[in-house]
């Protein structure tokens, strides 16, 4: 087991190299200035401007930033140390190349993230910040997708071809269908409007104390957590649905009909057992559904998490959040792949990990 | 039994029917009318004089702001973004007030008067005496040289450099006196003087802990209504009370200044009252003046929308001055260089049309550079272009723009600055996500090729516009101006040293030497008197509204909706809290 998680970790290794050069030149290469944008005024001069391009290290080429990204290390031709003498990079001067080599102490491979362009705060702790809050969201609406997805696509099964049956995959289409955004606007006017049951959005009722209330925590998290479900419902029930029709035409399932176990025994203890093994599988694309499905629920429900962080630095062109974001999502899908694969081999005996 | 059972139900249906046929009695209303007259002489007055109990201001209550976007950084000399001077407004003090009306720069803060030297270059500023950092330490003129030097030092990164322009010293003549020399008379100098102040005894001496202060995310001191609790990014900003305000404690207990990034959701929390302020959009406006809890704050803003007209040849932008200040002649715009078709695209526009539908009467046609909010600048007699399409399209004929193969597009046939037979085709761009500026674009579109233009209208992403519009490289562009201010001076968009591609703000190449003179003459009027400067800002607009760089679309018009459940409120156009230390709560 040991072997095949280092094998599996290391096997992550390429692919968060291939996620992060693909993300690093889509991303640089993307239509929009962050400096532009952060300056379209005429009171900022040019020379601001220029200043403030050379110190992000956006006026090189985007290669030589991803090295710098990757590295901490960043390469300027001529003699320029002078030029950094007041920050706090090292620079030295390699005559016969003609260039300078500066190290700021960070780069992505000594576990720095970089520095957000948009509110100067180093990149992890923002992703610090920000996680627990798309945490409680994201474990909230996998909670709602398992326990209403798993029992819908049961019963769905059970009564197959049954209007139950039929509604449930209905459902399941439109749920998938729905945009969120839309879905989040008509609950917020519903519940938190029109009958006032519950508050339109943010994390808390906000107060001068700004004390923690597990209650109004609840409550904050009910309609978020719901619309970022639906999707989860749909992919479960459908899922379920699939894998226990499956089983309940194995042999030990006819074998076990046909020695005369009742039916609800036949359906509930053996035949949900082995269809809710497969479902370990889904838990990795689910957790990635979750994962993306924040950047616009979060934005829509005033949720202070890593989605809407991730959302308004693409907006703001913020490169080291957005490279910062996008890794961390990489690595918690590759994780919750891997977790879902380990867990498939615990529940099922018949499956080696090797 | 079956037809005993229907016999006894036919039964009760023909009872039913019976009794729903009976005349049902109708009520008789009568009517009594009375006449009394009353017959009243009066034979003696005696004037009452009540003078109510004075009911004190009730203590208490916090005010919720909605905002879309949160805060960056809590500094007055390193922010540059909106959000963030609206919560550390709370806590620096500035050198000058703003009227919330007129927006005219008055003595309401630091400076309690000031003195100008007769050459218009020394002012002197005499501050207010025992205001206080809510640690105690007195503000003084220290902290403002402090703040404006750090601006200057090698130490501090900071968008602000420019507010040390044309400034040739500081000098602090005594704690409560500073002196300010300017290298020349620049009338608009003054507003640079409005920065928010440092604490200067927090701060290291040689201004090295500027940048990486631990104040700039949580304010130590303030001496502001209000001071820092606590901010969570994203999420909200919490102030409370200054009790030391030196204007008055406010009454309420605190502000918050809430992130809600949607402003479907920033409406629908308004409704539930968990936000007390927001800016409206015009297709919110309804919902929030049927709302009896609501009041609405529509004011005319400080910006406009426009259509800028390139006059230079997009494949080939140049500086408009040379090395020495000399004017460069540019290689012109083939087709807007005329200005028979600016002056055709003026008239072709619907601007009623456009102000109801796509701004949902949010606007207000003006016809020049300068907004009526400058009322002493402001040329009123100016007449905005009329929406004629007739003349427009004569004005297009007889310059010798015509569609001689009738394929409903107009070819040079005789135009004086584009080649022979080349089509009236131009390329207008905005930027994409501005729903607003993208539905102009499309009528635009619609309206200036049913008089004979080929518009290919396209709206892409904000910052690769900035890099078109900076570079030089558009025909046309719609885009707007905001927070333009109180003087009138707009040498930015105008003056040909600021046509510089890459950078300068007169990227549409407006090249008038006339109005590079008055430009300059304007600002450096001795005395700086408003009445001395009018004559030079009606010339300019008069020539600009003539040359058309621009087609002025409408002025902006803001909106603000907010609860009623403090009085006192008094917003102006300029400041909404102006008098936030007399709100009190409403019940």
């Amino acid at each position: 087991m040991a072997r095949y998680v280092i094998r599996r970790l290391l096997q992550a290794v390429p692919t968060l190299v291939g996620v992060s050069v693909i993300a690093f030149a889509l991303v640089y290469n993307s239509p929009g200035d962050p400096i532009l944008i952060r300056t379209f005024d005429p009171n900022i001069t040019q020379e601001t401007r220029e200043t403030l391009r050379r110190q992000l290290g956006l006026d090189q080429h985007w290669a030589l930033q991803y090295v710098s990204w990757l590295t901490g290390v960043t390469l300027r031709g001529g003699a320029v140390v002078a030029e950094f003498e007041r920050s706090d990079t090292s620079c030295s001067f390699v005559a016969w190349l003609n260039t300078t080599f500066c190290d700021n102490g960070g780069g992505i491979l000594r576990g720095n993230l970089g520095t957000s362009i948009a509110t100067n705060q180093p990149v992890w702790d923002r992703i610090v910040e920000r996680m627990p809050a798309t945490l409680q969201l994201g474990v909230a609406a996998l909670l709602v997708s398992l326990l209403a997805g798993v029992p819908l696509g049961v019963l769905s099964a059970v009564r197959q071809r049954s209007l139950f049956d039929g509604s449930v995959r209905v459902l399941a289409v439109v749920g998938n269908a729905l945009p969120s955004f839309w879905l989040g606007l008509m609950l917020i006017l519903f519940f938190g409007v029109v009958l006032g049951w519950l508050p339109t959005g943010g994390m808390r009722t906000v107060s001068l104390t700004n004390e923690f209330d597990p209650v109004d925590r609840a409550r904050h998290l009910v309609l978020p957590a719901f619309v970022l479900a639906v999707s989860g419902v749909a992919l479960f029930s459908r899922f379920m649905r699939t894998e226990t029709l499956e089983v309940i035409r194995t042999d030990y399932i006819r074998m076990a009909r046909a020695k005369g176990v009742a039916a609800r025994r036949v359906w509930f203890v053996h035949a949900l057992g082995n269809a809710l093994i497969p479902l370990m599988t889904a838990l990795g694309p689910a957790i990635f559904g979750v994962l993306s499905g924040a950047v616009i629920v979060e934005t829509i429900f005033s949720w202070p998490g890593m989605g809407r962080m991730t959302f308004s630095a693409a907006i703001q062109r913020d490169y080291p959040t957005v490279l910062g974001a996008v890794m961390f999502f990489s690595l918690l899908t590759i994780m919750g792949n891997l977790l879902s694969d380990i867990l498939y081999g615990v529940v099922d005996p018949r499956v080696r990990l090797s | 039994m079956a037809r005993k059972k229907f016999s006894i139900l036919a039964a009760l249906l023909a009872a039913a029917l019976v009794l729903a046929a009976c005349p049902q009695p109708t009520p008789v209303v009568e009517t009594v009318r009375e006449t009394v007259v009353v017959t009243q002489v009066v034979t003696q007055t005696e004037e009452v004089v009540v003078t109510p109990t004075p009911v004190p201001p009730m203590q208490g209550g916090v005010w919720v702001e909605g905002s879309s976007a949160d805060a960056t950084i809590l500094n007055p000399i390193l922010a540059s973004d909106s959000a963030s001077f609206d919560v550390l407004n709370w806590f620096f003090p500035s050198l000058l007030g703003q009227d919330p009306f007129s927006g005219a720069i008055v003595p309401t803060e630091m400076a309690a008067s000031w003195d100008v030297s007769e050459d218009g270059l020394v002012w002197t500023f005499n501050l207010q005496d025992g205001v206080m950092w809510s640690d105690g330490e007195q503000v003084t003129a220290d902290d403002f040289k402090f703040t404006y030097d750090a601006i200057g030092s090698d130490l501090v990164e900071t968008p602000r450099k420019a507010n040390l322009d044309n400034i040739e010293s500081i000098e602090v003549l005594d704690p409560l006196t500073i002196q300010v020399t300017y290298a020349e008379v620049k009338c608009d100098a003054l507003n640079n003087l409005s920065l928010g102040w440092l604490p200067s005894h927090l701060y290291a001496a040689d201004y090295s802990d500027v940048m990486d202060s631990p104040l700039n995310e949580a304010p130590a001191v303030s001496a502001g209504p209000f001071i820092f609790n606590e901010w969570i990014r994203d999420d909200n900003s919490t102030v409370l009370r200054n009790d030391g305000y030196w204007k008055g404690a406010p009454h309420m207990d605190g502000w918050i200044y809430k992130i809600v990034p949607d402003p479907g959701a920033r409406l629908a929390q308004l409704q539930t009252a968990e936000l007390d302020l927001i800016g409206v959009q015009p297709e919110q406006l309804t919902t929030v003046q049927l709302n009896p809890d609501l009041n609405l704050h529509k004011f005319k803003d400080d910006g406009y929308s426009y259509i800028g007209l390139n006059q230079a040849d997009p494949a080939n932008p140049q500086a408009g001055q040379d090395e020495d200040g000399n004017l460069v002649a540019q290689d012109p715009h083939p087709i807007l260089s005329d200005l028979a078709v600016r002056q055709a695209i003026a008239h072709a526009l619907d601007y009623d049309a456009i102000i109801s539908k796509v701004y949902l009467g949010q606007g207000y046609q003006i016809a020049s550079n300068v907004l009526p909010a400058v009322e002493w600048a402001h040329d009123p007699s100016l007449r905005p272009y009329a929406f004629d399409i007739e003349a427009a399209a004569q004005i297009l004929d007889d310059a010798g723009w015509t569609d001689s193969d009738e394929d409903g597009v107009r070819e040079c046939n005789g135009c004086a600055t584009a080649e022979e037979g080349a089509t009236l085709t131009i390329r207008l761009q905005t930027n994409a996500g501005n729903t607003t500026r993208e539905d102009l674009g499309a009528l635009v579109k619609d309206q200036l090729d049913g008089i004979g233009f080929d518009i290919q209208f396209e709206a892409i992403e904000f910052g690769t516009l900035v890099g078109e519009l900076l570079g030089q490289t558009f025909d046309m562009v719609i885009i707007g101006w905001t927070g333009l201010g109180t003087d009138p001076n707009d040498d930015a968009f105008w003056h040909s040293k600021f046509d510089t591609p890459g950078s300068g703000f007169n990227f549409v190449s407006y090249q008038n030497a006339r109005i590079d003179e008055l430009l300059e003459q304007a600002v450096s009027v001795p005395g700086c008197a408003t009445a001395d400067r009018a004559p030079f800002y009606h010339e300019i607009q008069k020539i600009i509204h003539d040359d058309i760089p621009y087609v002025f679309v409408t002025g902006s018009v803001g909106n603000t909706g907010y609860s009623k459940k403090f009085n006192g409120t008094d917003p102006g156009p300029w400041s909404f809290y102006h008098n936030i230390e007399t709100w009190s709560l409403a019940q």
